[in-house]
């Protein structure tokens, strides 16, 4: 005994009792129910799966307060990323010695200045495109100044050579012939790169700007009359504005579209422009920020300014902007943290900033690089470019929830039921069980999935899910039903319950008061198993498109799309973490009901 | 015995009335009008009030404004149609299928020739696997084996069938590339006699590999249960006293005993695996009636899926009477007592 009091909390929870108890005296110091916890205390599976469901429902139950999902969000630049936390994780060399800096949907590109040119995060695009293969001649060149597009990089040497790899084949690589080096017109000058969603733009130091890439749903050539006057560009995903030397903003392609009325009060003084994805923003010579286009995550909503902007940056969604007082803003779109600017860049003096999609890059006067934005994503993202580690938790909460509940309402429903069949007898009894047994021989999926489609998909998505949780919970009723009602027809014949009957206690009272108690622990098991079971049926119903719909996560329709070769083999991370949780979590509650199984059965002590 | 299987088959047929009426009210409770559906067609060519004379027309012809007990009836084929024929599914007409164009029957063959076959398969394989599994573990109860045994069972229940199959592809398909990931046959290849039948199933590798996996946790954990109670009982005792050899003790003595539970089980969940090939068959492509079934719920082909769910029920059902009856025919107490 004096061993046993030593032992450690662990050795108690999972411990074997090795001394032999009296079995006499065990009994005379424990009561049953005593027993039962005791005997479950000790059992080590039982433990492991109690605390891994404990686990698990901790984590799907507090992390989403902390990880709120926007259930409309989708991001094609996003789709199929794998994990990483990798996005802003630039190579030392650049650290003290940056020469431009540039970030793509889910790679960052730098260029340090002895003009090497460095990659990071996630650079393959497709299985052959991987914009870190970074051509020979690029690493032989100089390179100055580089910019990324959704799939291209484009790179500019010391020598006017324009490089562009990545992929190719929308004509990203279509350099235009006037920047193409020639002895007979000789080299024009680049001073400003920019680069779009797949179009490449360039400023010559002569006032020229030149665009090309993909010319599908863009506006690549520019008015004549503002060649020779032009001093800076910005590029959205497919348009540009151009800043004039006369101070004024243009648009200045062909197409009609968002972009193509200034407003009139960039006519002049502005001094400088940015693009973000969908709006483009003009910064007058007093401060103020003019947007247009057609902003939709708050990023054309100048923000309270304690400074005047000195110059603009544009991301995905976001602007940053650097102030006259040295402090930093962003503001624009913030799901991935990109407008939280660190108060460590607010502290530093700032040279320069660059910032794109989902990153910033702060390049204090000392050199050194700060960041903020999406470093990656743990668990990477699915099909619609969203977040897999937000969809898993809250996918966890869904699932637990509708077995829950489901469960709750089969529970009432059996304990009812079973209880007046087994109590009343006869005809009640007859009735009761033929409709459990009606309702237990119908074919259990199939017939979930046709009342699935007679709820059918047009109603609310919130209306459904309580639906989906009584359709399963009407049709699990019967185990427990049957399961009460032989237990009570064995607790009904017992002097106790002859006692209370001569003390003319209410029936109802008798069989819910006195009978029920008596069968808890068996119930208990049931209630376990089954809902791990509801977990199991409503997931199965999401995975055939029959239970939750999307964009509502659930474990089941989170795997909606995984059955076929090219998610299993190249996406992983789409269906690994989702089958792993699940797996383990439904796991753990069958080795908690088979423990409890165990402890409340006398049989299993072996005596 | 003659009179407890008549009782067992009268019973049953009263269920299958009740489950199909409400199967039919439910079907019925789905907003959709044929009559408009088959004059869609012609909708835009007809005038109005011609419209609406030739709805009505075939309202009355198909009967839409009938009571559905009336309607219920004519389905089953328990009173005359319109036209004075009795044509229902006790005729052997199932209706038509609005999404294939053709008979139910015609439809339904092919899959449900598919289906059967690979749930008997898997059935026979699974059994083969999990009966001499269980009884091994059931002798060495608490042995090293025994304990691996049991935490692998509860991990292959626990995890659902489709996560199975998923892992299952990933391994045997993407890695190892020894089996094709979906589909039933080489498409293109035209193949005859054995040659069909061998890349039949060839194709059919990995979907009952899922199948017989994903049923080896529940039921070797049934028929462990089963054969340690059959071991535990006293005329075991009394047998191993009087010197028989351990092995007739075994398969002679206990495992006639653990047949009957282990009987019901089986039975339960052979017809559990007729809904679970439902996943399966989604998850590999297979042409089967769960593909099929669930096709027609997409399609809003609801004859179709009533026809099919008739013949789940009827699995069902015939599946709990072979229960009922292997009970009484394996322990004369079941037919005496009721």
């Amino acid at each position: 005994m004096s061993e046993r009091k030593k032992s450690s909390l662990i050795q108690r929870l999972f411990g074997n009792r090795n001394e032999a108890v009296d079995i006499l005296a065990e009994e005379q110091i424990q009561s049953p129910s005593k027993m039962m916890l005791d005997n479950f205390l000790h059992n080590r599976l039982g433990m492991t799966g109690l605390i891994g469901f404990f686990v698990i429902l901790l984590i799907v139950s507090i992390i989403p307060i902390f990880m709120p999902i926007n259930l409309g969000e989708s991001d094609n630049t996003q789709t199929n990323t794998p994990p990483g936390l990798s996005m802003m994780a630039f190579p030392k060399e650049l650290e003290g010695n940056v020469a431009d800096i540039s970030n793509g949907p889910t790679f960052g590109a730098g260029v340090d200045k002895d003009g090497n040119v460095y990659t990071w995060g996630h650079t393959k695009i497709t299985k052959v495109i991987d914009v870190a293969n970074i051509p020979s001649e690029v690493k032989r060149a100089h390179i100055v100044m580089l910019s990324c597009g959704y799939d291209h990089i484009t790179a500019v040497d010391d020598e006017n050579n324009v490089y562009v790899w990545g992929n190719t084949r929308l004509g990203q690589d279509n350099v235009p012939s006037e920047l193409v080096p020639s002895r007979t017109r000789g080299t024009k000058e680049i001073i400003q790169l920019e680069t779009g969603y797949q179009i490449s733009g360039a400023v010559t130091a002569d006032g020229e700007a030149y665009l090309w890439g993909n010319e599908n749903m863009s506006d690549l050539s520019v008015h004549k009359e503002y060649q020779g006057h032009i001093k800076k560009i910005a590029i959205t995903n497919s348009y540009y504005c151009l800043l004039l030397d006369n101070g004024s903003v243009v648009y200045g392609g062909f197409k009609n579209n968002a972009f193509s009325n200034v407003p009139a009060s960039l006519k002049s003084h502005v001094v400088d422009i940015a693009a973000s994805s969908d709006t483009m923003c003009g910064l007058k010579d007093d401060g103020t920020l003019i947007f247009w286009g057609n902003g939709t995550h708050g990023e054309n909503l100048a923000p309270e300014l304690s400074s005047k902007p000195v110059e603009i940056y544009g991301g995905r969604w976001h602007y940053s902007a650097l102030l006259e007082n040295g402090d930093v803003v962003s503001w624009g779109n913030n799901s991935h943290g990109e407008t939280k600017v660190p108060d460590s860049v607010n502290n530093a003096e700032i040279e320069t900033i660059f910032s794109g999609y989902f990153q910033n890059y702060a390049v204090t006067k000392q050199g050194k690089i700060l960041t903020w934005g999406l470093k990656g994503y743990v668990l990477g993202t699915d099909n619609l470019g969203r977040d897999i580690l937000t969809r898993l938790v809250h996918g966890g909460k869904t699932t637990m929830t509708v077995g829950f509940i489901a469960q709750a309402i089969a529970l009432i429903i059996g304990i009812i039921t079973g209880g007046l069949a087994g109590y009343f007898g006869g005809s009640v009894d007859l009735i009761i069980m033929r409709v459990a047994e009606v309702i237990g021989s119908l074919p259990f999926l199939p017939f979930a999935l046709l009342l699935s489609a007679i709820i059918g998909s047009t109603i609310d998505v919130q209306l459904r899910m309580y639906l989906i949780m009584v359709v399963l919970g009407l049709l699990s009723w019967t185990g427990i039903c049957r399961l009460v009602r032989a237990q009570i027809l064995a607790e009904r014949e017992k002097e106790f319950v002859l006692a209370a009957q001569a003390m003319d206690v209410k029936e109802g009272s008798i069989i819910f008061k006195h009978i029920l108690p008596n069968v808890l622990s068996i119930l208990l098991v049931e209630a376990t198993l089954g809902f791990a079971t509801c977990m199991l049926t409503e997931s199965s119903l999401s995975y055939l498109g029959f239970g939750i719909s999307p964009p509502t996560p659930t474990w089941g329709n989170m795997l909606n799309g995984a059955n076929n070769s090219i998610v299993i083999q190249q996406y992983w991370w789409q269906w690994v973490f989702v089958s792993f949780i699940f797996g383990i979590c439904t796991i753990c509650i069958n080795l908690v009901g088979d423990a409890i199984r165990d402890a409340v059965d006398p049989k299993s002590l072996g005596r | 015995m003659t009179k407890y299987v008549l009782k067992r088959l009268g019973y049953m047929v009263v269920v299958f009335f009740t489950v199909s009426f409400l199967m039919y009210c439910l079907y019925n409770l789905i907003p959709q009008d044929p009559a408009r559906l088959e004059l869609e067609g012609i909708k835009t060519s007809l005038k109005p009030a011609e419209y609406e004379a030739r709805y009505q027309a075939l309202r009355e012809e198909m009967g839409l404004d009938d009571p559905i007990v009336v309607r219920y009836a004519r389905w089953m084929g328990l009173a005359k149609d319109r036209k004075g024929n009795l044509n229902g599914i006790l005729e052997g007409y199932f209706g038509y299928s609005r999404y294939f164009k053709k008979d139910i029957v015609t439809v339904v063959k092919d899959p449900a020739v598919n289906t059967i076959f690979i749930n008997i398969f898997a059935t026979i394989l699974a059994l083969g696997i999990t009966i001499p599994l269980g009884i091994y573990c059931a002798v060495h109860k608490g042995g090293k084996f025994d304990n691996f045994t049991q935490v692998l069972t509860i991990v292959g229940y626990s995890i659902p069938t489709y996560i199975i199959a998923l892992l299952f592809i990933y391994v045997f398909a993407v890695i190892l590339r020894w089996f094709p990931v979906s589909g039933i046959g080489t498409p293109g290849a035209n193949y005859t006699g054995m040659k069909y039948y061998i890349d039949k199933l060839y194709y059919l590798c990995l979907p009952l590999m899922v199948m017989t996996f994903g049923s080896l946790g529940g039921m070797t954990r049934y028929v462990r249960a089963a054969m340690i109670d059959a071991l535990s009982m006293d005329h075991i005792k009394t047998a191993r006293a009087k010197g028989v050899h351990e092995k007739t003790v075994i398969y002679s003595h206990a495992w006639r005993n653990a047949l009957l539970p282990i009987i019901g089980i089986v039975i339960g969940w052979f017809l559990g695996i007729f809904s679970g090939s439902l996943i399966i068959e989604n998850t590999f492509g297979l042409n089967g009636m769960g593909s099929l079934y669930i096709k027609a719920l997409n399609n809003h082909d609801y004859d179709l899926a009533l026809a099919m769910q008739m013949f789940y029920t009827v699995v069902s059902l015939v599946g709990a009477l072979i229960t009922d009856l292997s009970y009484g025919f394996v322990d004369p107490r079941v037919r005496i007592d009721k």
